[in-house]
């Protein structure tokens, strides 16, 4: 059988035919990341009256998710070893190889050996052929910078990850991918950029938005901004001070300045917010820091919040109901609030029940827990399986509409 | 100075301790944390975050954790909030008379989240848990084919008799028999698979045999002859359930997490022969942590063709009380308890009693035990998740712990005929 090229981000479909009417089968997808860990995902179907299983129709009857979905062998897959988090390092020049097998299945989860019908092998990859990856070392700016193919130009995005530090492009390339020229920026623990995030200068990222803006394939006036976690956090600091900012998509972020300034010029924000004895460890020991973090809402952080209402350019906010590290429904609600008493309605919230924290693009696997360099136990990100898939397919859309980029004065090139 | 004052240092392992600290700061943030080695060698642990009051003290009776893993006020948290540092392992007492449990309470000044070897605690208590009374007597049993231990409460008697059968995972388990039996009780921990000479694997449930224990029980001297009990869990509990209804010796039953029908093995009692709804195993779900759920894969007992395999508890002559964890995983023990009710409802008896406990999952232990959510099972390359929530799971091992002893204590009662 021949390989078959696909960006991540596309369904494929599956199909399994030969069967006996009724036949149960086993579905597994494999994929060994850059790491050597392996990731995994099991399914059982019952073949129709033609002997048939096809995803788009057959509801899955147990294992690694139910019911019907096409994709799911992809984004219910689950580290062998636990706590590893699937994340693409090598944007470019190679995909993740996915392996797809059928098996009879007569016990399901029994010690004898399963007997191996069919398998095929699917590419995954993160960047569409034409994509160019350029490191960016410029002044202080770290980075990696990812243009579309042909000559542009293009609408300029930063994209912003979290507390891992280092720099993280796979989204980054994706969003070129789709036709945005796109600076994966890190910020702390990369080259010689500082070890540790003690102060969030917005001035370095007003630099890498200057950066941007000036390269001869990204189109002005302003760039938007894709950002996570404390990424978010970061990504409505550069929303609220930056003129050059029109649209900054903040994913699960705390808008307040705790455990670390904000700083923008002559303007600082802080406030003491953090309880760490609020910490709480579920019943699997996973530390979860939601509670840990301050509530907007108490007078005694006023101090640390950020003034969002000097924003001009428009927010979408997206929060995971189940994000166990931030509270980060009531993080938004807050500055939703604080835009609505200054009498600006520039920003949306999009709240999906049952996503956790890391809300990824599609059919990436759910990371429920995992090890972060800078904390000594796995932290709980959260999410339910299902759900969280559906919360990724529905946000990468809503984050790639056109009436987005329009706010960018650009209509996207569609990928290749 | 910072102390640490517990007491008792030593009791029996679902008695309650009062923990206290006193000579902290004023308003001080402070860390308890319990830690425990079992027989394997594996370490489980707990903390929880306390902020000391005004006088500098820390009372658990009294203060409210904060944070850690429990939250609000909790005298016992620390112990049944007790995780394996590696994850899936159960804690499981195997020696209950000769050891204890030792368990190390430390309180530190500051806030900690793992243990360092830099950071010394402030005060450190080493407490016992013990899983058999004083003069409790321990005999193993080999009579004809019945395989356990029996344990003997101190003094003459005649005791209540109780049969005590765990689950799926096979082999003896002895800690809830010596701990009830402590309370006063005889009890038999009984295998039936997976120990000694018996069979490897479940493949029959013969009643016979458990009506050789039963027999085996009620002849002993020192237990009384008007009937004995049986408290029972998960596949012990449908068991248990089955011996309520064929055996007469059986006056009262406890039926913790079970089912209403025979499942997966046969079960039989000389001629008769029930056969049993089949496993449907594709119906297994994968939870996130990659444990396997396997409450979807019991047949519906209310299904036309399952009819056959539904045990008919009207015919239980003593009276049965069903314990029910709303969270339990392993099996929709909710559903089989109400079905087995509304049975005994539409046939006119009121023998039957169900505690439906919200939060609580499948492994309703003895009060102060550790919640196991998920855990390796000898059987399948996975954890198997067994759910609950912490809190609401030890609240329901307290509450139930003694309303199993009310139960027994009414329905063994020397003063009823044998019925």
């Amino acid at each position: 059988r021949e390989l078959t090229l696909n960006l991540s981000l596309r369904i494929i479909q599956i199909r399994v035919t030969g069967l006996l009417p009724s036949q149960l089968i086993m579905l597994q997808a494999s994929l060994t990341d850059e790491r050597g860990e392996l990731f995994q995902s099991q399914v059982f179907y019952k073949a129709d009256e033609n002997g048939e299983v096809d995803l788009e129709h057959a509801g899955a009857l147990g294992g690694d998710y139910v019911g019907i979905h096409p994709m799911g062998l992809f984004w219910s897959m689950k580290p062998k070893k636990m706590l590893s988090r699937l994340l693409k390092r090598d944007v470019i020049n190679s995909p993740f190889l996915v392996h797809l097998s059928v098996y009879d299945i007569t016990k399901p989860f029994s010690s004898s050996p399963d007997s191996l019908m069919a398998s095929e092998t699917v590419e995954r990859w993160y960047s569409t052929p034409g994509v160019q990856r350029i490191q960016l070392k410029e002044g202080r700016v770290r980075g990696a910078l990812f243009l579309p193919p042909g000559d542009g130009p293009f609408p300029g995005v930063i994209d912003l990850f979290g507390g891992i530090g280092g720099l993280v492009e796979f989204r980054a390339s994706l969003l070129a991918s789709h036709g945005f020229a796109t600076l994966a920026l890190a910020y702390f623990a990369y080259d010689d950029l500082p070890k540790n995030l003690d102060v969030i200068d917005i001035e370095y990222f007003e630099e890498a938005a200057d950066i941007l803006l000036r390269h001869p394939k990204v189109l002005g006036p302003s760039i938007g901004i894709v950002s996570v976690s404390r990424g978010a956090q970061i990504g409505m600091a550069m929303a609220t001070f930056l003129k050059q900012v029109a649209a900054t998509v903040c994913i699960n972020g705390v808008f307040l300045a705790e455990q670390v300034v904000i700083k923008y010029r002559n303007e600082k924000f802080f406030s003491f917010s953090q309880h760490l004895e609020r910490l709480r460890i579920n019943e699997l020991g996973l530390l979860a820091f939601y509670s840990a973090v301050g509530n907007p809402q108490e007078e005694a952080n006023k101090h640390g919040l950020l003034p969002v209402e000097r924003a001009e350019g428009h927010i979408l906010f997206i929060v995971g109901e189940k994000d166990y590290s931030v509270n980060s429904k009531i993080h938004a609600e807050q500055v939703m609030e604080q835009l609505r008493r200054h009498g600006k309605n520039n920003a949306t919230l999009l709240s999906y029940p049952g996503a956790g924290h890391l809300i990824e693009p599609p059919y990436s696997p759910l990371c429920v827990a995992s090890m972060n360099p800078f904390i000594p136990r796995p932290v709980l990100w959260g999410g339910e399986t299902i759900p969280h898939a559906e919360a990724q397919e529905h946000s990468w859309k809503e984050i790639l509409k056109p009436s987005y980029s329009e706010v960018l004065h650009f209509s996207p090139v569609s990928p290749g | 100075m910072v102390q640490l004052i517990v007491t008792p240092e030593t009791a029996l392992a679902d008695e309650p301790i009062c923990i206290r600290a006193t000579g902290l700061n004023p308003f001080q943030v402070v860390t308890f944390t319990a830690s425990l080695t079992d027989e394997k060698g594996k370490l489980f642990q707990s903390r929880a975050f306390y902020k000391a009051n005004e006088a500098g003290n820390v009372d658990l009776d009294q203060a409210a954790a904060l944070g850690g893993d429990y939250v609000g006020v909790h005298p016992m948290g620390l112990f049944w909030s007790l995780k394996p540092v590696n994850p899936f392992r159960r804690l499981l007492k195997q020696d209950v008379m000769n050891s204890p449990f030792y368990i190390q309470l430390d309180i530190f000044d500051s806030l900690l989240l793992e243990d360092s070897p830099k950071i010394h605690p402030k005060a450190s208590q080493m407490i016992e848990r013990w899983f058999s009374g004083p003069g409790l007597q321990r005999i193993p049993v080999r009579n004809g084919r019945v395989r356990g231990a029996f344990f003997l409460p101190p003094g003459e008697g005649p005791f209540p008799g109780v049969i005590d059968l765990f689950g799926g995972i096979g082999g003896l388990i002895e800690f809830r028999a010596s701990l009830l039996a402590s309370h006063g009780f005889g009890v038999l921990a009984l295998a039936y698979f997976a120990y000694e000479d018996l069979p490897r694997s479940l493949l029959e449930v013969d009643l016979e045999y458990f009506e050789e224990a039963a027999n085996m029980l009620l002849h002993h001297p020192q237990i009384q002859r008007s009937g004995i009990g049986v408290i029972s869990v998960c596949k012990g509990a449908e068991i248990g359930l089955a011996m309520a209804i064929h055996l007469e010796q059986v006056a009262a039953t406890i039926c913790i997490n079970g089912t209403n029908a025979v499942h997966e093995t046969p079960c039989k009692y000389r001629d008769l022969v029930i056969s049993p709804i089949p496993h449907q195993k594709e119906y297994t779900q994968i939870h996130v942590s990659g444990a396997l759920n396997f409450r979807r894969i019991k047949g519906d007992p209310r299904d036309e063709v399952n009819q056959q395999s539904v045990l008919p508890v009207e015919k239980a002559r003593g009276h049965i009380l069903f314990i029910v964890g709303e969270k339990d995983e392993c099996l929709n023990s909710k559903a089989y308890a109400e079905q087995a009710m509304e049975q005994l409802k539409s046939h006119g008896r009121s023998n039957g009693t169900l505690l439906s406990y919200p939060g609580a999952g499948h492994l309703i232990e003895p009060p102060y035990s550790p919640l196991c959510f998920a855990s390796w099972n000898p059987f399948l390359s996975r954890p198997f998740l067994w759910g609950g929530d912490i809190r609401s799971h030890a609240a329901a091992q307290e509450h139930s712990w003694r309303e199993i002893q009310k139960f027994l204590r009414c329905h063994l009662a020397p003063s009823r005929s044998k019925l």
